[in-house]
């Protein structure tokens, strides 16, 4: 064994631990469960007694089975404004200075000053991370965000978990809704009705509020709908382009303050007792807040505090009493009085669900907000209610109805903990359960001893019932907001602790894979400079600059989103100065204008792959260049070009291995490949339009060929294992023996990315092998004649770099970003019709991975082998092979160290959940497998070779 | 101020500097690019940022001239080559050096594009003005001297330096000029080839202070 491979293996284990407590810091880690909340689950709970009782005297709702609670209102108007700023509603002597943007939606300040009792406005407060989609996710589920919802569906970003339009939907509610498309990517199959216009032209303001404004008007006088959900995108675009102290911000905000007098004037003329909106909310609301600069995402109190108003059609009185009303209050510019409630995004789908009399959201951990569920009291029939408390009816009523309610909803919330608990991995620890359960348990000893039978026996008193209730009501609130306090320590706040741990670990590996490499080095003599002695060499500068200003680059967002770009100009400027040194030796001038001509045909593709992210992420055609040619010509050559390209491949290979080792093993490889390719090509022909094979495999189905490709690059893997374990080399001379196995590794696997990427697979492999061949070639550049000894020993960084930035490249030319929807989900089903897991999981690692991490990484000897010896002495090539695996998994922890440093600095950052948290995990996850792949490589390349082939040490 | 010869055997052929001479060619070159700015900004009332291909061009245009007439002053073998062929060397070595450029800069992922060509050409030229053709005109076809300033950075005579320095400057300007490209402020100088520009003038004004620097340095040890 060589020397040194231990050190891969520390390095894998110290990086796994680095990332497992890094993530387990950083990932908020929240299990999204399948169950669904049922009408009769309620049943189960102690809250529902009420139902036989009270259902006689029911008379509002006869033909309405009453579900969790009493509906309270029957149509709901949700208008919601997205960015919308609380002190774009609330009035400016809120805050401490007037600015340009306050006082711009008058209505609604009119409407909460003039009848406070059925209009109310609120400050919403949003859990981060506040983007349109988490949040449109917390609205309706109740819960707080997940990062990686394990039960997602392959890219669809459709929500599973239970929500409010779920509910809706089982409830026969029919829901119409307009405006932003994220609703229906959500909720693919919730609507009843829908009108999605496109969200993602931030500079484009009025088309999605124009959409909205064509279609709300006409749907209020129409009555085929029970909910409708209107999303106005104008606020945000306009905050997002111009930022919020700007003309167009005003504009969008004076034509909202027009829309919803439409709107109000609509509803409120047909308000009338029998009217199309008797028992009608109106609830206008932001999802988010924003900054001043228009950025969001964040949890800054610009963020998160957006504003909710919310108005009933019904004459209300004030029906809450003042321990529960958390309102403040202030006067607004006319010195008239207005009051502000403050909600939890959280409360919002329970709240609505409480009010529309449907089941709460299963995952949901809201709390009823009294305030809101006031406005829904004009409803109840106060007639109806005979108690005891003439004096107070609408007191009485409005207390039991929501001391029930919130019954049902400490309930419905315990029963997800607890399932919750006993269903996920990371789970609430012990102590944290046992203490909401002391409280659950306290508050529903008190409700079935005392409330309950308060309730159930009229006769008693005011006196007695309603401090009873007021106490009932204030342990269910202390249950519920400990819940909420538990659950948001839990899942949403990152625990920095565990994250600095993590990337201190990662530090200290970094440390010691340097201290490993010097240790190496010396063990072997090698140095980086030509003359031999220990200095520093400027190819080691050189790959030090390149690698510390890849790695700064990760700190900007805007960086990581170009990481393809950035690559390919580095790897251009690796290029420039291989040229440049290779015309100062008057050699090789060739290659390295092959390379540069290759980086410019990768920054090509890169660029076309880029911009097809950006527009859509619909694959038409495999190949991305040439999506733009759509005649037929073009689609001939697109047909032909990639078997032609697979056949040169076979031929190179073939080459290849005759040159190194024409026998032996190595040749039924080969053979084995050739087989592959001929059948990728047939799996082409019968796919392509252009020869009429389909019949052919009519009977065995198109997935057979992929899975003999599979089960060929299985068995030759096969082959080269027992090979290595049973069969003892012939000595051969020893770089021979490395690039014949190289070249058998690399042939073994090519075979199955090939087809996994599809028709560009071909033509990758072939700009991966010209460009490795460059580099390979280029690293000799410097080699004289004159001081063979030192050459012989001297170890140039660059090189490796360059194949590790091209390695990069090559992930991004293969059509992947680093985003979930970058991973060719398509590729996964190359051979299989359904889905199971562990293979297509298998299927899609080598997808993504196969161009940028395995097949360099097996390639890497090439680099070792095909270096130029001088005829005075032998080089320690496995010595040398070892300090190339080490430098490169160096290079790539490097970085991936950058990611992870860059990701906590950015952890509140907008765009931590759509940009950074996705690079991270791409990232982590090649570390680890380049690791696991260093460490299997160095035991195929390292063991069983004879020794003295390999290890002659100069003189 | 009139040239003296070089004592060296090789190199006794061309003209050599000295170092108030340096100094008046750098301080013109200087004076001349500050010129351009301010006519742009006072006469058309245009800047980089607003109208990079005009003032681009009006930077190589009005520069062209000064360049080649005081480099060709400093051709090597000024005895088999006339005035007016070194010139004609500079001229010629104009667009050639811009093609050079404009293929290094797409390979290092310049835009591409119809609407990008005349900024592209511009630019180019204005690069292939500040490092190839000083070059051509002093050193013409002579392979090795091309090598040995561009590949070897060996310059040797304050004519070398005078090449050398601001060519590689310019360049290295413009690669670190690159780098804001992709960030997100959507600032209008963002946009190709504005801020690789001003990165390469930067570059180019630093180096012509360095260049000037070495050659004073260089005499200094020389005078001792």
């Amino acid at each position: 064994m060589g020397k040194g491979i231990w050190v891969h293996w520390v390095m894998m284990l110290l990086h796994v631990v680095a990332i497992l407590i890094f993530t387990r810091g950083f990932l908020l880690t929240r299990t999204e469960l399948p169950n669904y909340s049922k009408c009769d689950d309620v049943s189960q709970s102690p809250c529902f007694f009420e139902d036989q009782d009270h259902k006689p005297h029911n008379h509002s709702h006869p033909n309405q089975k009453v579900c969790w609670s009493k509906p309270a209102i029957d149509r709901l108007v949700v208008i919601v404004f997205d960015a919308l700023r609380f002190d774009f509603v609330a009035p400016s002597t809120f805050f401490q200075e007037k600015k340009p943007w306050m006082n711009k939606l008058q209505l609604i300040q009119q409407l909460a000053a003039t009848n406070a009792s059925s209009a109310r406005i609120f400050k919403a407060i949003a859990d981060p991370p506040t983007t349109s989609l988490q949040r449109l996710k917390g609205l309706t589920t109740g819960g707080l965000p997940t990062f990686i919802d394990v039960g997602n569906s392959f890219g669809a970003p459709a929500i599973v978990e239970d929500n409010l339009l779920h509910q809706l939907a089982q409830n026969g509610k029919r829901v119409v809704m307009m405006g932003d498309d994220t609703w229906t990517q959500l909720f693919p199959n919730h609507f009843d009705k829908s009108f999605p216009y496109p969200s993602f032209n931030v500079r484009d303001l009025d088309t999605v509020d124009n959409g909205c404004i064509d279609h709300l008007l006409p749907f209020l006088h129409r009555e085929d709908w029970d909910v409708l959900i209107a999303h106005f995108l104008g606020v945000d675009h306009a905050g997002h382009i111009f930022g919020v102290d700007s003309g167009q911000m005003i504009e969008k905000l004076e034509q909202y303050n027009t829309v919803l007098q439409n709107v109000v004037e609509a509803l409120e003329s047909q308000s009338a007792p029998g009217g199309l909106h008797e028992n009608t909310l109106l609830l206008v609301m932001g999802d988010h807040g924003q900054t001043v600069n228009g950025d969001h995402g964040g949890g800054t109190a610009e963020e998160v505090e957006t504003s909710m108003f919310a108005l009933s059609f019904k004459n209300l009185p004030s029906s809450i009493p003042a321990e529960f009303d958390t309102s403040f209050c202030g006067l607004d510019l006319d010195n008239r009085n207005i009051c502000i409630s403050s909600i939890q995004q959280l409360d919002f789908a329970v709240t609505i669900s409480a009010l529309l009399g449907i089941p709460f959201p299963f995952g949901s951990i809201g709390r009823v907000n009294p305030q809101l569920y006031a406005l829904g009291a004009g409803t109840w029939n106060f007639e109806d209610s005979v108690g005891n408390c003439q004096n107070q009816p609408k007191l009485d009523e409005w207390m039991r109805n929501y001391v029930n309610v919130l019954c049902t909803n400490s309930w419905q919330v315990k029963r997800y903990i607890d399932i919750y608990s006993a269903s996920s991995v990371i789970g609430f620890s012990h102590e944290d359960l046992l203490h909401i359960g002391n409280i659950y348990a306290k508050a529903e000893e008190r409700w079935s001893h005392t409330t309950k039978k308060l309730l159930l026996h009229k006769k008693e008193s005011c006196n007695e019932l309603l401090p009873a209730l007021k106490r009932q009501i204030e342990e269910y609130s202390a249950f519920l907001a400990s819940v909420a306090e538990l659950a948001r320590s839990k899942w949403t706040e990152f625990n920095l602790k565990l994250m600095g741990a993590g990337l201190g670990i990662m530090v200290v590996s970094l440390i010691i894979h340097f201290l490993a490499i010097k240790k190496v080095k010396e063990q072997y003599g090698f140095s980086f400079t030509s003359s031999g002695d220990s200095g520093i060499s400027l190819g080691l500068i050189f790959a030090c600059f390149v690698g510390v200003i890849r790695a700064c680059s990760f700190l900007s967002n805007s960086f990581i989103l170009e990481e393809g770009k950035v690559a390919c100009f580095l790897l251009a400027t690796t290029g420039f100065v291989k040229l440049r040194s290779s015309v100062m030796k008057k050699k090789m001038i060739s290659e390295a204008f092959v390379f540069l001509l290759l980086v410019t045909i990768c920054r090509f593709t890169i660029q076309v792959g880029l911009s097809k992210h950006a527009s859509s992420s619909e694959f038409v055609s495999a190949y991305p260049l040439w999506m733009l040619g759509i005649t037929s010509l073009w689609n001939f050559v697109a047909e032909v070009l990639p078997v032609l390209a697979l056949i040169l491949l076979a031929f190179l290979l073939h080459k290849a291995i005759t040159r190194s080792s024409p026998e032996g093993i190595w040749k039924y490889i080969i053979m084995g490949t050739h087989l592959s390719y001929i059948l990728i090509a047939m799996h082409w022909a019968v796919e392509s339009n252009l020869l009429n094979l389909a019949w052919v495999l009519k009977d065995v189905g198109s997935n057979c060929i992929p899975r003999l490709v599979y089960a060929i690059g299985l068995g030759q893997l096969l082959l080269l294992a027992i090979n290595q374990l049973f069969i003892k080399q012939k000595s051969l001379e020893g770089s021979k023996i490395l690039s014949a196995k190289a070249v058998a590794m690399f042939s073994v696997w090519s075979s199955t990315v090939i087809i996994l990427l599809g028709k560009q697979g071909p033509f990758i492999a072939l700009v991966f092998i010209i460009g490795g061949y460059c580099i390979m070639r280029l690293d000799n550049v410097e080699l004289d004649g004159k001081d063979g000894g030192s050459w012989n020993l001297m170890l140039d960084p660059v090189p490796v770099t360059q194949w590790s930035l091209f390695a990069v490249c090559l992930f991004f030319c293969t059509g992947h970003w680093c985003a979930f929807d970058g991973l060719r989900y398509g590729a996964a089903f190359t051979g299989f019709d359904e889905f199971i897991v562990v293979p297509q999981a298998i299927l899609l690692t080598m997808d993504t991975y196969g161009f940028s991490l395995i097949l360099p990484i097996l390639g890497l000897p090439f680099l070792v082998a095909c270096r130029g010896q001088t005829e005075k002495g032998k080089q320690p090539i496995l010595g040398r092979l070892s300090l190339v695996y080490m430098i490169y998994g160096l290079i790539v922890a490097t970085s991936v160290t950058a990611t992870i440093l860059c990701v906590t600095i950015h952890r509140r950052h907008l765009m931590v959940w759509g940009l950074f948290a996705p690079k991270f995990v791409f990232d982590v996850a090649g570390l680890i497998l380049t690791d696991s792949f260093i460490c299997l490589a160095s035991l195929y390349y390292f063991s069983r070779v004879e020794d003295h082939a390999l290890y002659d040490p100069i003189k | 101020m009139k040239p003296k010869k070089s004592k060296m055997g090789v190199r006794a052929s061309s003209i050599s500097v000295s170092t108030s001479e340096a100094l008046v060619v750098h301080l013109t070159i200087g004076l001349g690019l500050a010129l351009c700015f301010s006519v742009a900004h006072n006469v058309h009332f245009i800047n980089l940022t607003s109208h990079p291909s005009q003032v681009l061009g009006l930077i190589w245009a009005f520069q062209c001239p000064t360049v080649i007439l005081l480099y060709s002053r400093y051709r090597k073998d000024p005895e088999r080559c006339s005035y007016w062929k070194a010139v004609g060397r500079g001229v010629l070595g104009l667009p050639a050096g811009a093609v050079v450029n404009a293929l290094g800069a797409i390979a290092l992922g310049a835009p591409v594009g119809i609407q990008y060509l005349p900024k592209t050409i511009n630019w180019s030229l204005m690069m292939s003005l500040f490092t190839i053709v000083p070059a051509a005109s002093v050193f013409g076809s002579s392979w090795t001297d091309w090598q040995r300033i561009f590949a070897c950075t060996k310059p040797i005579d304050p004519v070398d330096f005078m090449i050398c320095l601001p060519a590689h400057g310019v360049v290295v300007g413009a690669w670190f000029g690159a780098w804001p490209v992709p960030l997100d402020w959507e600032r209008p100088w963002q946009e190709w080839p504005i801020c690789v520009s001003y990165g390469a003038i930067a570059g180019y004004l630093v180096s012509l202070v360095a260049s000037f620097g070495f050659i004073l340095v260089r005499q200094h040890v020389k005078g001792d």
